[in-house]
């Protein structure tokens, strides 16, 4: 392991709630991961998994009135994001972290062109002039492909792909050092969302921008990540280098994705699929969050909460299960 | 064989404010009773308006429909009464099919009900074994739609289309909208329930890896044409259409080891409205020369194998 300081973010024992009707919501339990500077790392799981919630809390863009608790510490380069004021994190916030959504459609302000909403962040932290933004705005969108003669359309001119892309531009408008992308391309077509992650990797590779990726997609992991964390019902259960999770795959449900998931070579088979469903994140059982679903489970496995183990060099797992190396 | 479903020439146009959107233009293809044919486009492509066309769902505009040889394009309202009971479609969100006021036993009895065909007790039979077929647990009888899973809402979609006992079922991205873990759940339901009873689907998607699973034959359409088929093993064998290549490549696998050549198209999926006469995919093609502007046709490459690309040859070093 590395020494601490080294990393440029760290989180640790991140614990998210909810409220709703009256219930609260255990959204993250307990996730700590880090990132070195200039790498990536994929957060793969479910719907209601918890991976958004992590980003949101990352950036400090929860909606204070629905979160009940946020416990943990967010380390982003030497400044303790949770301490911050909320000036002060403005001023981090679209500079040095930024984030793009889901969907392209609703991220982008409809009665705005779309030149004007890339300036919009230049402005704000660069101190330029609005001329000189607005220049810099459009080198910005050539840089993601779209053309000058095209900036001064609105959002609804914008084909999907189009419009991502313009989001994308938004976010690395100040070459931030961090970009959570949130399922970036899950509303695009496969050969627009090949061009929208090649975009995203040539983009880091100029600018050296570490990435977090949400997905829950195993492909895009393969294609897009050097480090890779599965997280299920709030916790994160496998960590480890891509190599690690797709060749070496530890954790009962991370090898149930892989299982779960039709393939494209080899000899077409019978799906076999997870059986059961996620727990209630108002409910969750004592022990091992897997535990109601997996084959392996036992007695032990129910009765208290697994800690994540080290099971090779880097290599983490939430299974009581599995032998350390 | 004797193809259950056939559509010759069809055509599906809608007007809208700039001009005759093409949706379906001239496609013919034919589905064997039993199999299943997988449908493969980007969004707007017309595979779901294709689909709907076929079940008359959505008006056709030329060409005909042919059901067991039949032809079926202009029924009346007695005929498509018919019709629906034997042809029946799959939704892709399970949150907006299902009427929310509606329990699941209600659900699945609306069809029964309607068919004026059965008596009580016989519904009530019916909805027992059609709860069981697709594996709704018996305590979510009197559940209402927002209270189950994605998963469990398809399988009440399942449920009701099945409740009439059709031959044949439009699956239009009915697992899109799942989890990896609950998809396979439901694409195993689908086969083992055309195992059980026969039934003939046409599988619509925009996943090719899904697709590969469940279909007999692979259509792959690009703005409302069909510009590749061919058996399953065969098509992801090998592609001969440029658009399928892509398409084929686009996608990222969980492999690590295989070495990514990735084509990656330029622009994007250009509109339906008033296309040119030649090929529709020459805009983004990167072979497409001055013969591309002439229309072209589907043409057998390989058994079973067709493809509408004037250079498929060349390309595919077969000239």
């Amino acid at each position: 392991m590395q020494n601490q300081t080294e990393k440029f973010l760290n989180v640790n024992n991140l614990v998210v709630e909810y409220h709703s009707a009256g219930a609260a919501v255990h959204a993250v339990n307990d996730v700590s991961f880090s990132l070195e500077a200039g790498s990536s790392l994929g957060l793969v799981g479910e719907t209601g998994a918890g991976k958004t919630t992590i980003a949101k809390t990352i950036m400090r863009i929860l909606p204070d009135h629905a979160v009940s608790k946020v416990e943990g510490e967010v380390k982003f380069a030497g400044q303790d994001i949770m301490r911050l004021s909320d000036k002060e994190m403005a001023s981090i916030r679209g500079k040095d972290m930024s984030m793009i959504f889901q969907d392209p459609m609703t991220a982008l302000n409809p009665v705005k062109t779309v030149v004007s909403q890339v300036a919009e962040s230049i402005v704000l932290h660069q101190k330029l002039s609005k001329q000189e933004s607005i220049s810099k705005a459009i080198k910005m969108l050539e840089m993601v492909g779209i053309a000058a003669d095209r900036v001064n359309e609105y959002p609804h001119q914008f084909s999907g792909g189009m419009k991502q892309r313009a989001v994308i531009a938004i976010a690395i408008a100040c070459s931030p050092q961090l970009l959570i992308a949130d399922e970036p391309t899950t509303a695009l077509d496969v050969t627009i969302q090949a061009q929208v992650l090649e975009l995203i990797a040539s983009l880091r590779k100029e600018i050296g921008m570490a990435m977090i990726l949400i997905t829950h997609d195993l492909g895009i992991v393969a294609e897009a990540c050097d480090n890779v964390a599965v997280v299920y019902a709030g916790q994160i259960v496998e960590m480890g280098s891509k190599e690690d999770i797709f060749l070496r795959t530890a954790h009962p449900y991370t090898k149930g994705l892989f299982a779960a998931l039709p393939d494209l070579k080899g000899k077409t088979r019978k799906l076999v699929p997870i059986e059961g469903l996620p727990p209630d994140p108002t409910n969750l059982p004592k022990g091992c969050a897997f535990s109601p679903r997996c084959p392996y489970a036992d007695e032990g496995c129910r009765e208290r909460a697994i800690d994540m183990t080290e099971i090779a060099g880097g290599h983490l797992c939430r299974c009581r299960k599995i032998e350390r190396k | 064989m004797s193809a259950l479903v056939e559509v010759k020439n069809l055509k599906t146009y809608f007007s809208s404010g700039r001009g005759t959107v093409h949706a379906v233009d001239d496609v013919s293809f034919s589905i064997e009773k039993g199999k299943t044919v997988g449908l493969v486009g980007e969004s707007g492509c017309g595979k779901s308006t294709l689909g709907r066309t076929i079940i008359h769902l959505t008006n056709s505009t030329g060409g005909q429909i042919l059901y067991e040889g039949e032809d079926i394009t202009h029924p009346n309202r007695k005929e498509l009464r018919a019709l629906r009971e034997k042809m029946q479609i799959i939704f892709q969100d399970p949150f907006s099919s299902l009427n929310p006021r509606l329990t699941i036993q209600e659900t699945i009895q609306e069809p029964l009900k309607l068919s004026k065909r059965y008596d009580k007790q016989t519904i009530e039979k019916e909805t027992n074994r059609l709860m069981e077929l697709v594996g709704i647990e018996e305590r979510l009888r009197n559940s209402y739609p927002h209270e189950l899973d994605g998963g469990r809402r398809q399988r009440v979609g399942i449920a009701r289309a099945l409740a009439l006992n059709p031959q044949f079922v439009v699956c239009d991205e009915p697992v899109s909208a799942l989890d990896v873990s609950i998809q396979a759940q439901i694409l195993n339901l689908l086969i083992e329930l055309q195992e059980e009873i026969g039934l003939t689907y046409l599988f619509i998607t925009h996943d090719l890896s899904v697709v590969r699973h469940i279909s007999d034959t692979i259509c792959v359409m690009y703005l409302g044409q069909m510009v590749e088929t061919a058996p399953t093993e065969e098509f992801f064998e090998k592609q001969y259409h440029p658009y399928s290549k892509a398409l084929l490549s686009a996608i990222p696998t969980t492999d690590l080891q295989k070495d990514k050549k990735r084509i990656i198209l330029k622009g994007e999926i250009t509109s339906a409205i008033n296309p040119q006469p030649g090929c529709r995919f020459a805009s983004r093609c990167i072979y497409a020369d001055e013969r591309c502007k002439q229309p072209v046709k589907l043409e057998e490459l390989g058994e079973g194998h067709f493809v509408a690309c004037h250079r498929a040859k060349e390309v595919n070093g077969m000239a």
